[in-house]
C-alpha cells in the first residue's frame, strides 16, 4: 500500500499534507480523565463505545486511565474484531446480528474474548444458539429494549422477561442483562438532561425489575451514551454506560463544557480567489456535514461559508486574513461519521506530532 | 480497513454479507456506452473524473471505451494512487499550493503526463520552480470562474496574465483553460440547462480573450456530469470532465433518467421490532447520506425513512406492510432479507468502502479496490 501520509514524531504541524485528521492529545486524554474521575468510586462504569473513534490504540488508553468496565462496545462484528485482535478483552456488540456467516463469524470472537450481543428477538436468539453450541463457545446476550429511538429492541416488559427465559433455556448462550440506547435534542441545562434521563431510562429499570422477578439475575444494565454519562451512572441498577463521543467530541456536544474538541480536520487555503473569501483544501468527502457545518478553530472573522466534496469556503469579516497556504482547522459537527472515512489519527501534542494511530475498524460496516 | 467476508466467485449477490457496496457489471458498461456516445461526432472527449468512483478497474473500463481520455483527480493522493496503477494521463482539477505536495506532483510528472489547475500567479512561479528543480514537465490549465464560488479567476486580463505566465515559465506547459459549473440546484431540468449554458459560455469568453492575446488554447475542459448536451452545443469546448456517469446516483438520475442505478449498498433487515418497521444494518457510515437520504429500492410502497451512524429504518406503512407479511416467506423484509439502497451522492457513498462488490448477472464476479479511498491529501 503506498503510504506517504502518515508523518514522523516530531514533524511541526505546519509540515503536515492536509486535509488531515489530527488529535489534539491534551484534550484526549483530559476527557479520558473526566471519564475516569468520575466512575472511580461509582458502582456503574463506561464501556466506551469503539464505533467513535475506531482505533483500538484509543480503546486501552481509555480501558489503562480507568473509570470503564475494562471493556468496549462495538456496532458491528468486523468492529468488534479489531478490537479483539488488538487486545481489548471484552466487547459487547450493540446491535442485533443476523445471517448465517456473520453469527459464525461472531461465534469465534467469542472463542477469543468476552463477547456479547444485543438480540431482540426469539428467532435470532436461537441462531445464536445453534451456532454458539456447534462451535463450543459461550456467546453472551443482552436484551435490547426500545426506549424511544424506534429503531431495534422488544417493546414491552413481558415481551423482554420471556426472551429473557428464552435465552437463559438455550445451549451456547449466557443471558447476561438488557440495554437500551436514548438520544435527546441539544438540552446544556443539567436539570433538564436528568429529568429527561431519568424518564427515559426508566423503563430500562423495570425491565431489569421484572426479569429478577421472575426468577433470572440480571448482570449487565447498559444505557446511556456521552450526554447521559453523569446521569445514567447515577440511576441505582445501571452498571454500564455506553458513550463514545465524549473521547473526541463534536460541536453537537459542545454544551457539555467539562469535554475538550480533541478531533480536527487540519485544511490549507489553496486559492484566495476573491476578497474576503478563501477556499480550503477540505469538503464534505473529509469532513462530512450530516448534522451540519464545521466550525473553524481559534481564527476569529474566519468563518464556513460553504462546503462541496472536497472544498470549503471561508468568509473573512473584520480584518481577518488567509493566504494560501496558511492552514485553518475544523471542529466536526458529529464526528463518528467523520473519523469513518479516515485511516488515522495524527496525534498532535503542543503543536508536534507525537503519535499516529492507524484507525484499524474503518470501514467495517458488516 | 473494510472486514468483508470475501465470498467467493459466482455467489449470488443475495447471499453476500452486508452491507456491501455492489455494482451492476452490466448496467455500469451500458451507462458508459450511453454516456460517452453523447459525444460522437461532437469532437469532444471525456475525461473521467475518478474522485466519483476512486476505482481504478472502473476508470478502465471507462477509457476502453470510445470517446474518452486520461482522467482527472482532486488530489495529489488520489493521482498518485492512478499513476501507481498505470494511468499515463492525470489531470489534477485542483490548486496544489504546498511546497510539500508540488513536490509529489512533480515526482509523478516524470513517469505520467501531469496537469494542474492554476488561478494565481504565485503558484505558477512555485510550480515552475519545482518543475524545473525536478527536471520536468507540469501541463498547466487557468481554471475560470463559471458560477460556482470556489477558486478560479473570471474570464479577463487576470486570466490573461495567468496565461501569459504560465506560457512564458519554465518547465511548465500551457494548456489551455478548466472550469466547472455548478450542479443543479432545484428539479428544473430545463432551468438548469440554460443555466449551464450561460455559466459555460464564461470559459468561451475566457478562450477567446487569451487567442485575441495571441495564445493558442488546446484544452478547454469544463466539469459537471450534467451539462453534456450544453457542451456539445457550445463549439470551442474539447473536453468534459464527468465522474458519476458510470455508477450513477439518484442525485444525477433525475437529470438522466436514462442511465441506471448501477452502485447500490446491499443491506439486510437485523430486526422487525414492529409491524410498521424494519431495520436495516446500513446507516449513515455505509451509505455516505451528507448531500441526501438514500432510497430504497424495489419494495413498492415501503421507504427508508431514517437513518442513524449504524442503522437504516424503513417504513412499511401504506400498503407495503401486508405486502411485506404476505411475503414473509419468500423475499419481504424479514429479519435476514436484502434490501438494497442507492446512494444520493455516489462520491459520499463510495468513500465509505474499500471494494466494490462486481456482479453481473445476479452473481458476484470479483472485489475491485477503492484503491484512492480517503486519499483527500
Amino acid at each position: 500500500m503506498i503510504d506517504s501520509q502518515t508523518p514522523l514524531p516530531g514533524t511541526p504541524m505546519e509540515e503536515l499534507d492536509t486535509p488531515c485528521l489530527v488529535l489534539d492529545l491534551d484534550a484526549l486524554d483530559a476527557n479520558m480523565d473526566v471519564i475516569a474521575d468520575y466512575y472511580r468510586e461509582r458502582p456503574s462504569k463506561l464501556r466506551g463505545h469503539s464505533k467513535n473513534h475506531k482505533t483500538p490504540a484509543i480503546a486501552l488508553r481509555q480501558i489503562r486511565r480507568g473509570g470503564t468496565v475494562g471493556g468496549v462496545c462495538a456496532a458491528k462484528v468486523s468492529e468488534a474484531e479489531v478490537m479483539v485482535h488488538g487486545g481489548v478483552p471484552s466487547v459487547f456488540i450493540t446491535s442485533e446480528v443476523v445471517g448465517e456467516l456473520k453469527i459464525r463469524r461472531l461465534c469465534s470472537l467469542a472463542g477469543q474474548a468476552e463477547v456479547m450481543v444485543a438480540c431482540d428477538s426469539p428467532a435470532n436468539a436461537h441462531a445464536l444458539s445453534q451456532e454458539a453450541a456447534a462451535q463450543g463457545v459461550d456467546l453472551g446476550v443482552v436484551i435490547e429494549l426500545e426506549t424511544g429511538l424506534k429503531r431495534c429492541g422488544v417493546q414491552e416488559i413481558g415481551q423482554g422477561v420471556d426472551l429473557a427465559h428464552d435465552i437463559a433455556s438455550l445451549p451456547g448462550l449466557s443471558f447476561r442483562g438488557i440495554m437500551s440506547h436514548q438520544v435527546i435534542p441539544a438540552m446544556p441545562d443539567r436539570e433538564d438532561r436528568v429529568t429527561e434521563g431519568n424518564r427515559v431510562i426508566k423503563g430500562v429499570i423495570d425491565l431489569k425489575d421484572a426479569i429478577v422477578e421472575s426468577g433470572l439475575p440480571v448482570e449487565i444494565v447498559s444505557t446511556g451514551e456521552t450526554w447521559s454519562y453523569d446521569v445514567a451512572g447515577e440511576i441505582p441498577g445501571v452498571t454500564e454506560i455506553q458513550g463514545g463521543s465524549y473521547l473526541l467530541m463534536e460541536t453537537h456536544y459542545g454544551y457539555m463544557t467539562e469535554f475538550s474538541y480533541a478531533a480536527k480536520v487540519l485544511t490549507t487555503i489553496i486559492s484566495t480567489p476573491r476578497p474576503g473569501i478563501a477556499i480550503g483544501d477540505a469538503g464534505a468527502r473529509a469532513v462530512g456535514t450530516l448534522r451540519g457545518m464545521p466550525e473553524v478553530d481559534a481564527r476569529p472573522g474566519v468563518t464556513i461559508e460553504s462546503m462541496d466534496g472536497d472544498h470549503a469556503v471561508f468568509r473573512l469579516s473584520d480584518g481577518a486574513s488567509l493566504r494560501p497556504g496558511d492552514q485553518v482547522l475544523l471542529i466536526p459537527a458529529q464526528q463518528d461519521a467523520m473519523v469513518s472515512r479516515w485511516d488515522r489519527f495524527v496525534g498532535l501534542r503542543r503543536g508536534k506530532v507525537e503519535a499516529v494511530w492507524d484507525i484499524q475498524a474503518r470501514g467495517c460496516h458488516n | 480497513m473494510e472486514r468483508p467476508i470475501f465470498q467467493p466467485v459466482g455467489t449470488p449477490v443475495e447471499e453476500l454479507d452486508t452491507p456491501a457496496l455492489v455494482v451492476d457489471l452490466d448496467l455500469m458498461e451500458r451507462n458508459i456506452r450511453t454516456y460517452q456516445g453523447y459525444f460522437d461526432g461532437t469532437g469532444v472527449t471525456v475525461r473521467p473524473v475518478v474522485t466519483s468512483h476512486l476505482c481504478p478497474q472502473v476508470a478502465r473500463r471507462q477509457l476502453a471505451a470510445p470517446g474518452s481520455r486520461g482522467v482527472a483527480v482532486t488530489t495529489v493522493g488520489e493521482a498518485e494512487v492512478f499513476a501507481a496503477a498505470g494511468f499515463g494521463d492525470i489531470l489534477l482539477a485542483n490548486q496544489v499550493v504546498t511546497a510539500s505536495k508540488i513536490r509529489r506532483l512533480c515526482a509523478l510528472a516524470s513517469g505520467a503526463a501531469i496537469s494542474v489547475a492554476v488561478d494565481s500567479a504565485d503558484n505558477v512561479a512555485q510550480l515552475s520552480q519545482a518543475a524545473t528543480a525536478a527536471g520536468v514537465e507540469l501541463g498547466l490549465l487557468v481554471e475560470i470562474e463559471a458560477g460556482l464560488g470556489r477558486c478560479g479567476v473570471p474570464p479577463g486580463a487576470e486570466a490573461v496574465a495567468l496565461a501569459q505566465a504560465a506560457n512564458a515559465a519554465a518547465g511548465l506547459r500551457f494548456r489551455g483553460i478548466m472550469a466547472t459549473v455548478p450542479g443543479p440546484a432545484g428539479d428544473d431540468a430545463n432551468a438548469h440547462a440554460g443555466q449551464t449554458l450561460q455559466n459555460l459560455q464564461a470559459a468561451i469568453d475566457a478562450k477567446d480573450l487569451l487567442e485575441s492575446a495571441g495564445l493558442a488554447v488546446p484544452e478547454v475542459s469544463v466539469g459537471g456530469a450534467h451539462c453534456y448536451a450544453a457542451a456539445g452545443e457550445l463549439p470551442g469546448i474539447t473536453e468534459v470532465r464527468v465522474g458519476r456517469y458510470p455508477l450513477m446516483d439518484v442525485r444525477l438520475q433525475a437529470y438522466l433518467p436514462e442511465l441506471s442505478l448501477a452502485a447500490v449498498v446491499l443491506s439486510t433487515v437485523i430486526s422487525r421490532p414492529a409491524a410498521d418497521m424494519a431495520v436495516l444494518d446500513a446507516g449513515h457510515k455505509a451509505t455516505g447520506p451528507d448531500m441526501g437520504r438514500p432510497v430504497l429500492q424495489g419494495h413498492a410502497g415501503a421507504t427508508a425513512a431514517r437513518f442513524s451512524a449504524e442503522h437504516g429504518v424503513v417504513d412499511l406503512e401504506s400498503g407495503a406492510l401486508q405486502q411485506s407479511q404476505d411475503e414473509a416467506q419468500d423475499g419481504g423484509l424479514v429479519p435476514g432479507a436484502k434490501a438494497r439502497l442507492a446512494p444520493w451522492e455516489l462520491a459520499a457513498c463510495v468513500n465509505q468502502y474499500d471494494y466494490i462488490r462486481a456482479v453481473r448477472d445476479g452473481k458476484l464476479e470479483g472485489y475491485w479496490p477503492l484503491s484512492a479511498r480517503g486519499r483527500f491529501a
